[in-house]
């Protein structure tokens, strides 16, 4: 895959590159601040971009600015946004243009190399990886929208493992389920949602939008 | 600030009109009477002092023969002298009469206007018996105790600029509420006196001077509000006391925090890499005899890295929260809402971002006060409204839980209002017993 990385601080991003490369994918621009993060962006349309969200001159939220201006102009582009923390308020912004290929962890994820280029692979294939720190914060909430009210506990469980990317296989891995059983989950879930059937892993992104609630306007 | 004095308004069309509108005169008379009693002095002075002066100082010169501006510098000399015994008579009578005529039309002011105003005046300072038998007294020695304390008294007394601000209220008045004051009764003593001579003129002067009863004592409200209050020292004198409390506070609270912080570091994070280095260290030892229980420590090793990484972000969190740096305000303010248990409801009318302190100080205020909904209050639904109008940032957080909120010494809201009181805040309270709550917090400030 042809990546970009957009990381302020040098260790790590040379540690990004190098875990990178060590998978065998090839890094095609690695920049340390915003406006050059867009730049590389709109130029280069990566497979996948490995984003901070904290980045220099202003060290605001100049990396998910520059994501989130980056997928207007190209909708879908695959983005992994990092963060030394997550927010409930950023994961929805970014899930609200609705295409999916958004990946969204803390950067303690890198610590475990496999899961994060996993992730990675995840995003790349246009589906959404989000940290279950943020997943389990959407967890905690209080339940407002009727549809979601209708899901029994362990549909609530399995849409939560799908909000943070989990193919139906790796679903059933961590529920102790069969595939089978799993797939008859998802698609009371999108009965239950309203969702009609189009490209799985699009009506999955919906799936969790619903979730997020925020196809209600996001902010 | 309307006083009680109302006055009858549409006139005589009922008979309870009637009744009203001659109370609010009888009223009305009464305050003119009282308050030209209570500002007539420095005139009762004046005036006769000035009147027999000029009429013995205008005759010296009265035969003088000499070109007209020799005799004009002498007028001129004569009238400032006049003026000279007018001041000096005045000077003489104000130091008795101030403090009490001045407090007097303070109560009024209370009374009719709800004008209160607090005013301190010196107290005299103690006295000290020295080595040498003396007495000192602040300013000088005495023989005796007792007459040490005499002048102390005297000098407290007669050395307050309290007594000398209230000495320019009576100068002020007897100019402005005085005639004021004193129209509508002098109207009506001339009405009744011409009455018998020429009938229309008594009678409608007489009516003018009711008609204006009820409105001419209010020349007190303007000309008292100014005057009547503290003097600008004694104001200074409070304000620094308060500034220095809330100064102890901050030395205080920033002592705390640091000790917070530090402890954070010391028994978290601190540990943690401690743990990381003698694991890996067992691990270097490890590695070549037992890979197995070298890879094991390795494994601990890690999670112990991850834990000191969120034990660090628990306390960047509470030093200075990520999304107030990254996003402002606002945005901190609904990513806060996100995370509650309740359902929060943000309204932002806050179009920039206010200066950084008064900011993070307002975040945590609003996340003191959304805590305090949910975990005291047990409310269900939380609004939020955020807004900035008059170079003052407001917040108000409304919830429908049990209420009973105070800010009782030690409290998280108790807290909060120190917090604003640092930035020259406020913190407003409204939660009867059983809900709804809604506080307040303004901060004074500006958007940059």
């Amino acid at each position: 895959m042809r990546i970009v990385v957009a990381e302020d601080l040098f260790l790590l991003r040379d540690g990004m590159v190098r875990l990178v490369e060590a998978y065998g994918h090839q890094v095609v621009a690695a920049v340390d601040n915003g406006p050059a993060a867009l730049e590389v962006l709109l130029a280069h349309r990566p497979d996948v971009a490995i984003v901070d969200v904290r980045l220099p001159p202003a060290f605001s939220d100049e990396g998910l600015q520059a994501a989130l201006t980056a997928r207007r102009a190209v909708p879908g582009l695959p983005v992994l946004i990092l963060s030394q923390h997550v927010e409930q308020l950023y994961a929805r912004e970014l899930l609200a243009d609705g295409h999916g290929g958004i990946g969204y962890q803390l950067k303690d994820r890198v610590l475990d190399a496999g899961q994060f280029m996993d992730a990675v692979q995840r995003v790349a294939d246009g589906g959404t990886a989000l940290d279950p720190t943020v997943v389990a914060k959407l967890l905690g909430r209080p339940m407002r929208a009727d549809p979601l009210a209708a899901l029994t506990e362990r549909e609530r469980s399995v849409l939560a493992l799908m909000a943070e990317g989990l193919s139906n296989a790796a679903i059933a891995g961590r529920l102790f389920l069969s595939e089978g059983s799993v797939s008859k989950y998802t698609t009371a879930i999108f009965a239950k949602l309203g969702l009609a059937d189009d490209q799985d892993t699009n009506r999955r992104v919906r799936a969790v939008l619903a979730y997020l609630g925020a196809e209600q306007g996001g902010r | 600030m309307s006083g009680t004095g109302r006055t009858g308004g549409t006139g005589g069309a009922s008979g309870g009109g009637l009744l009203r509108w001659g109370a609010a005169v009888g009223a009305g008379l009464w305050r003119s009477a009282v308050l030209v009693g209570l500002t007539c002095l420095f005139a009762l002075v004046a005036v006769p002092v000035g009147w027999a002066g000029s009429s013995l100082v205008y005759s010296w010169s009265a035969g003088m023969t000499a070109a007209w501006p020799l005799r004009a510098l002498a007028v001129f000399g004569e009238t400032l002298l006049v003026v000279v015994w007018v001041a000096v008579a005045v000077w003489t009578v104000h130091p008795f009469t101030s403090r009490a005529l001045a407090g007097a039309a303070r109560r009024c002011a209370g009374r009719w206007l709800g004008l209160e105003s607090a005013v301190a005046y010196r107290e005299p300072r103690p006295v000290t018996r020295m080595a040498t038998g003396f007495w000192w007294d602040g300013q000088e020695y005495h023989r005796s105790e007792r007459e040490a304390r005499r002048r102390a008294r005297v000098h407290a007394r007669f050395h307050d600029p309290q007594l000398h601000w209230d000495g320019v209220w009576m100068l002020a008045a007897s100019v402005t509420v005085l005639p004021v004051a004193a129209l509508p009764l002098l109207a009506l003593v001339l009405g009744a006196v011409l009455i018998a001579g020429q009938p229309l003129f008594g009678a409608a002067l007489s009516a003018a001077g009711l008609v204006a009863a009820p409105f001419a004592w209010r020349v007190l409200g303007p000309v008292g509000r100014p005057l009547l209050g503290p003097v600008t020292s004694t104001r200074l004198g409070w304000r620094v006391a308060e500034l220095e409390e809330i100064r102890a506070d901050l030395t205080q609270t920033q002592a705390a925090e640091l000790e917070r912080i530090e402890r954070g570091l010391h028994d978290g994070a601190q540990a943690r890499l401690v743990a990381l280095g003698m694991s890996m260290g067992a691990a270097e030892h490890l590695v070549d005899s037992n890979p197995e229980a070298a890879k094991r420590l390795l494994a601990e090793a890690r999670a112990n890295s991850a834990g000191a990484l969120a034990e660090l972000r628990a306390l960047v969190r509470g030093i200075n929260p990520p999304v107030l740096v990254e996003r402002g305000l606002v945005d901190a303010v609904r990513a806060l809402a996100l995370d509650a248990v309740v359902e929060v409801d943000v309204v932002s009318r806050v179009p920039a971002r206010p200066e950084r302190p008064v900011e993070a100080a307002l975040y945590f205020s609003v996340a003191e006060l959304l805590t305090n909904a949910v975990k005291h209050a047990h409310a269900e639904r939380v609004g939020v409204e955020l807004s900035y109008a008059a170079r003052t940032l407001t917040a108000t957080v409304s919830d429908d839980g049990t209420g009973g909120a105070a800010a009782t010494p030690g409290s998280g809201l108790d807290g909060v209002r120190r917090r604003m009181a640092a930035f020259g805040g406020r913190l407003e309270i409204d939660s009867p017993v059983g809900g709804p709550t809604r506080i307040t917090v303004a901060v004074p400030c500006e958007l940059s």
